[in-house]
């Protein structure tokens, strides 16, 4: 299928990769009802589905909350709207006013013309909820959005991004297709790195290592783009005394299951961190700065993972640890190492999904110098996202052109604050705001919170 | 996947014209991905850091991190986006033959 007309598009993947990933392609004369079909599954499953597609009485509040409505002004991208996209067709087969006067209750057939604007708005919105979180019913749309994604994945229908990724995740384990001599090499070098900024300070970085007691998950742009977050977790677990260890097979804090197949690849995701951690004796799983990965660890391994080990081995993240350790005295911090002027971008999952707004902050509280934190407004559950949420870093020129778009209302947040370092403790987050605080033209250097941690750490002998 | 003629030569690339197998390499390959990428004419210094690409995906199955691109090419981050403009994990590793990266980057 060709892009459909004007509509704003992720360049598609192609049938090969989707037979990859066990999805054959439905047809084009059979998708509308292979979709209606799905459909009417979630409908039976799903009450948060139900209760989205027959509760919003379209106040409006969601409009003007949302980062993609604000900086594009197209309806369809206020959330209501876009959650209108299968909401009309929803009326037209599951209910009565919608069987009998489809004219009168908005009520629509689905359609190829219907499809492609799932496609274009489903993968405009970052799924960050905050539309969820102004909702006067408590709608969560981006539920609406995340079994959009899910009905498009089996017509096989998807970004290239995306379904590469997923591809990755099959193969490999991880995002970036990482092998393990691959990483073994990363972390030699950044060991010496540490050696020589440090003053002859000696972190080793443990792969695969039998008998460990807790199970590191990194994010795998770590080791590609985000050198200091792997130093400062490594710093962090070391100082602390850690028997700890990194998985070849499962070196990947994020999920793009999640953000597009919750079911086959989600799950593999699931399976290979329960086997390793069964495999090299964990008792314990911190998680790294990944904020969708988080979210779907922590909310859906337990019921989504069929092996004992997820009902027993705990599952925290690196910033619950390092808040503990804090709060517990047990880190000497040195702040002034980390003297500039900085302000905190609250990931959405972490806010919103993961109750993390407060320990983000007893960590920055700790790491900086009195008065070198500002916070944006708004924050914590509040707050905007970066405008790359679930994974929409596309680098085709229009979407791209998108990106920055639904990144100016967090521009315009970072601005107001003087920073001179923008904190942004998440995979996606920092891949978006790499680029895009050079597009809005803002002197900031964009970092993690754990990378401010192994910083500030003192070691002692 | 598609193909593309390279110098008569039919190679498979992916939707983003990356090359599927880097084993199929040939120096022509850079220089027409040079041209696609509004790069122009091959220096010393892209062919160094393709080089160093080529030879460490070889050893290790993926793209180095950008850091140790730079430290170990000796080419600064600055002027590996002066060589390369679409950034050295999109332009220098389409150049070398290198799958496009997936996931957050």
């Amino acid at each position: 299928m060709s892009e459909a007309n004007g509509l704003r598009q992720p360049k598609r993947a192609t049938a090969d990769l989707f037979l990859k990933l066990g999805v054959v392609p439905v047809p084009d004369g059979e998708k509308a009802a292979a979709a209606i079909g799905h459909l009417d599954e979630f409908r039976t499953k799903v009450r948060s589905f139900v209760m989205a597609m027959e509760s919003c009485v379209k106040c409006g509040a969601c409009a003007e909350n949302c980062h993609t409505y604000l900086g594009t002004r197209d309806p369809n991208n206020i959330p209501a709207g876009r959650a209108d996209l299968i909401r009309k067709v929803y009326k037209r087969h599951f209910t009565v006013q919608g069987k009998l006067f489809p004219g009168l209750v908005g009520a629509q057939d689905l359609d190829l013309e219907t499809i492609e604007k799932w496609y274009s708005y489903y993968y405009q919105c970052s799924e960050c909820r905050r539309c969820a979180h102004v909702c006067p019913f408590g709608i969560d749309t981006a539920e609406v959005t995340m079994i959009g994604r899910q009905i498009l994945f089996w017509l096989g229908i998807g970004p290239q991004l995306h379904t590469a990724t997923s591809g990755a995740i099959l193969k490999t384990g991880n995002h970036m297709g990482l092998t393990q001599a691959g990483m073994v090499d990363t972390l030699d070098f950044l060991s010496e790195e540490i050696e020589e900024e440090y003053e002859g300070l000696k972190v080793t970085f443990p792969v695969d290592k039998p008998n460990s007691d807790v199970l590191y998950i990194p994010s795998s742009a770590d080791f590609m783009l985000n050198a200091n977050t792997l130093k400062g977790a490594a710093m962090f677990l070391q100082y602390v005394g850690a028997n700890w260890t990194m998985s070849s097979r499962i070196t990947e804090a994020g999920n793009f299951g999640y953000l597009m197949d919750q079911n086959r690849v989600m799950r593999e995701m699931v399976t290979r961190l329960m086997e390793e951690t069964t495999r090299l004796g964990c008792k314990k799983i911190v998680w790294g700065e990944c904020g969708h990965g988080w979210r779907a660890t922590k909310m859906y391994v337990p019921t989504m993972s069929d092996m004992p080990a997820s009902r027993k081995i705990p599952m925290t993240h690196i910033h619950d640890e390092v808040e503990a350790y804090v709060k517990a005295g047990l880190l000497e911090l040195d702040p002034k190492r980390n003297a500039r002027k900085i302000t905190l971008h609250d990931p959405c999952n972490y806010a919103r999904a993961c109750g993390h707004s407060d320990n983000m902050r007893v960590i920055m509280n700790a790491v900086v110098p009195k008065g070198a934190f500002t916070e944006m407004r708004p924050n914590r559950e509040a707050n905007f996202c970066c405008g790359g949420g679930s994974g929409i870093l596309f680098d085709d020129k229009k979407m791209y052109e998108y990106r920055i778009l639904a990144s100016n209302k967090k521009a315009e947040q970072v601005r107001a604050t003087n920073a001179e370092v923008l904190c942004a403790p998440c995979s996606i987050c920092k891949a978006q705001l790499y680029p895009m605080v050079k597009e809005h033209k803002l002197p900031v250097e964009v970092v993690g919170l754990v990378d401010l941690v192994g910083n500030a750490l003192v070691f002692r002998d | 996947m598609p193909f593309v003629e390279v110098e008569g030569k039919q190679v498979e690339v992916d939707e983003d014209g990356f090359m599927v197998d880097p084993a199929a390499w040939f120096p022509g390959w850079a220089h027409y991905v040079a041209k696609s990428e509004g790069i122009g004419e091959l220096t010393e210094r892209h062919w160094h850091v393709i080089d160093f690409l080529k030879d460490y995906y070889a050893k290790t199955g993926i793209a180095p991190m950008i850091r140790k691109l730079c430290k170990e090419s000796g080419i600064p981050l600055k002027e590996m986006y002066e060589l390369f403009p679409t950034g050295p994990a999109k332009g220098a590793c389409k150049c070398a033959g290198l799958p496009k990266p997936t996931g957050c980057v």
